[in-house]
């Protein structure tokens, strides 16, 4: 199957100034990185605060501009795409914001926002926008009565209902979610991963599921991507990243999960602070904090290889992290 | 001997225009010397205010309406508020979610401890600071008589965190309350933090209120566990024994509904609706529109705390 949606040596830059008279730098957000999104599967993205998630989601959309590398839709470049296939993107490309509160304009009624979309791309008569606005609300599980109001009217969840049912007006075939429920309660956050799940049962929606929680990860994803200070580190199907993991970031990243059955015995703990994106250390940049790495790791960044079918690391040592594992 | 920590009957409400809130609501709670004990619930069921109401420090409009809170046999609830401030920073120490809102960002960190020192352990300047080194390191600050000078915008997230928890720590209080101390962090760096506030509370043997919505969290560190739910404590049990055996149908939805207890793509079962207006008085069970379970006496009998085994309370008319 082709990807309908992928990037390639993806970079993005960003001139950052700490005060008026500090000098301009430049912190790399995303540091290359390829993807591939396909429809009707789950790409979890995960990695800590500042790892350059929300980027790659706003790069994908095309909120933000590339400093270098190509992104292509349904095979074509995006740079080289006309009026209409633009158009045919932004429909099919759709994102869900993590926080539902600042999200959601604040004097636009909810059918008015959900129906927004539509009356953008000229979709339907005002009769017919109605309906559909209706019957997305009903499908999210919103009630009729809910779309004359207000988004302060509403909880958490909710609001996150309606930001779900906007996505949908335009029958997207790809969402791109930045942590749609990390910011919601605990037991609404199963209604919600439920209705998305239901979403890409029904629809064979693709999507990228950004998300810093491992079990949300591993429940919703078909293949999982990691990385650290811009970069994939590691990626290939759930089973592999998560069961049979060739990365020590990996390692670290889901031994240090709190689980209900009690991990903490299995704990690889990760010494020191995440470096700053301004100042990515030599190397591999996660050499600084590996409880593995070697002297060579401080001067020879490692390539993101396939090392076993469809599973792919960026780390000298993956064959002893493999045998450390089982 | 009494308890390190003995609330009974702790209610506190806010008065707001649309009419009283109940943030908490008839908590009784104990805490023994070098125990943790786990508070856990969604937003807003009045964790943080019971937190609040223990040091009193409530914000306004909100007021501590009855009940006792005993520490060591005291109440604070009738301490003249010079002997309350010292209790708090001294003996009963709070850690909270986003130590950038209490740390002052004018001072530098080494400041900032040595005051708490010379405040309340009357040390003179040069042995505060040697003090504040030494906590620093304690805490796992690399070169901390360097990070002494740094203001709290200079470090990262985990570091001040680690601030915020030798703070608190400086006067070697008895109790320490941690509200959310790792929300805001990443896990790698959430790991550190709770293996540190275990370490120190090992060393000191002071008690630990955590709260916190994380339920891995709660199963890996804490000794017995409450459950929160619109203002009142819901279960109360060991830990295992609330994980092996929960009775309330609000904890059996809660541990239901983790990704972790269904197949990865298989729906997660779901707690129905969303939490109750806590403006509104309750006439039976705050739970009963949520409830799988309810019958009609819910709807009119308010369900009292019963006895459900060693140290197993639980608030429902339906449990054994
Ligand atoms: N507009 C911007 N200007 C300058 N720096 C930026 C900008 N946007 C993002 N960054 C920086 O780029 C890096 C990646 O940020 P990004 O928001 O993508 O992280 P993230 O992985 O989504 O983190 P989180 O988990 O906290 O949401 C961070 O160091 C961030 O501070
Ligand atoms: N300053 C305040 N003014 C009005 N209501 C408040 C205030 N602080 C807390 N509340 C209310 O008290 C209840 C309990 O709050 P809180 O203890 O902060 O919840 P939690 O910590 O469990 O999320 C909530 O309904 C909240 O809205
Ligand atoms: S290359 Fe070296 S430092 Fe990097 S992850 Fe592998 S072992 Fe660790
Ligand atoms: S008292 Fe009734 S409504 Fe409340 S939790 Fe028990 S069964 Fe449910
Ligand atoms: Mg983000
Ligand atoms: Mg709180």
């Amino acid at each position: 199957m082709k990807p309908l949606l992928s990037a390639h040596n993806l970079v993005k830059q960003f001139p950052v100034q700490a005060g008026p008279f500090e000098p301009k730098r430049i912190l790399t957000a995303v540091a290359g990185i390829d993807l591939e999104l396909y429809p009707g599967e789950t790409l979890g993205l995960a990695g800590e605060s500042g790892c350059g998630k929300s980027t790659v989601a706003r790069l994908l959309t095309g909120l933000i501009p590339a400093s270098s590398g190509s992104i292509s839709f349904d095979g074509k470049d995006l740079a080289s795409l006309d009026a209409a296939g633009t158009a045919r993107f932004r429909k099919e490309v759709q994102m869900i914001f993590q926080d539902p509160f600042s999200s959601l304009n604040p004097r636009m009624r909810v059918a008015e926002i959900i129906g927004e979309p539509l009356a953008i791309h000229g979709i339907g008569t005002p009769a017919e926008r109605r309906d559909r606005v209706a019957s997305l609300a009903t499908r999210v599980g919103l009630a009729p009565d809910h779309l004359q109001r207000f988004p302060h009217e509403f909880s958490g969840g909710q609001r996150q209902r309606i930001g779900i049912a906007r996505a949908l007006a335009v029958a997207p075939r790809l969402i791109i979610a930045d942590e749609p429920v990390s910011a919601l309660d605990l037991s609404i956050q199963a209604q919600i991963i439920n209705l998305l799940q239901d979403l890409k049962a029904e629809l064979g929606l693709g999507f990228l599921f950004i998300t810093h929680d491992l079990s949300v990860l591993r429940h919703l994803s078909d293949r999982v991507a990691i990385m650290y200070l811009g970069r994939i580190v590691e990626t290939g199907s759930r089973e592999a990243v998560l069961d049979r993991l060739l990365h020590p970031y990996t390692e670290v990243l889901l031994s240090a999960i709190p689980r209900i059955d009690g991990g903490k015995e299995r704990r690889v703990i990760a010494r020191g602070e995440l470096p700053s994106p301004l100042a990515p250390p030599s190397g591999c940049p996660f050499h600084t904090r590996c409880p593995y790495a070697k002297p060579v790791c401080a001067s020879d960044p490692p390539p993101l290889e396939e090392k076993e079918p469809g599973h792919w690391a960026a780390c000298h040592f993956s064959k002893e992290i493999y045998r450390s594992q089982r | 001997m009494a308890a390190l920590l003995e609330i009974s009957g702790l209610s506190t409400r806010f008065n707001l225009p649309g009419g009283e809130l109940r943030a908490v609501e008839g908590v009784d709670l104990t805490l023994e010397a070098g125990e943790t004990l786990a508070l856990v619930g969604e937003s807003g069921c009045g964790k943080s205010m019971t937190a609040a109401s223990i040091i009193r420090l409530v914000p306004p409009p909100g007021r501590i309406v009855s009940g006792s809170i005993r520490f060591k046999g005291v109440d604070l609830l009738q301490l003249p508020e010079d002997q309350m401030r010292n209790v708090r920073g001294n003996r009963i120490a709070m850690v909270f979610q986003d130590p950038m809102t209490s740390l002052n960002p004018v001072f530098t960190i080494g400041n900032q401890i040595a005051e708490g020192l010379r405040i309340h352990r009357g040390l003179s300047k040069e042995k505060a600071e040697a003090e504040a080194v030494t906590m620093l390191s304690l805490v796992g600050i690399p070169a901390p008589r360097e990070r002494l000078k740094d203001y709290p915008h200079q470090l990262s997230g985990g570091m001040r965190q680690r601030v915020m928890i030798a703070m608190a720590l400086t006067c070697r209080p008895e109790l320490v309350i941690a509200d959310e101390p790792t929300t805001a962090l990443d896990v790698t760096i959430q790991a550190q933090i709770l293996e540190l506030l275990d370490r120190l509370k090992e060393e000191t043997g002071m008690g630990l209120i955590l709260i916190t919505h994380n339920l891995g969290i709660v199963a890996e560190r804490a000794h017995r566990t409450a459950i929160m739910y619109a203002g009142q404590i819901v279960e109360m049990a060991p830990t295992a024994e609330l994980f092996a055996n929960p009775l309330h149908p609000y904890t059996r939805g809660l541990l239901a509904s983790l990704p972790e207890k269904a197949k990865p793509g298989e729906r997660l079962a779901t707690i129905a609706g969303s939490v109750p207006d806590l403006k509104k008085e309750f006439a039976g069970c705050p739970f009963r529109e949520r409830c799988p379970i309810c019958e009609e006496r819910c709807a009119t009998h308010q369900p009292g705390m019963k006895e459900a085994g060693p140290g197993h309370q639980v608030r429902c008319l339906m449990a054994p």
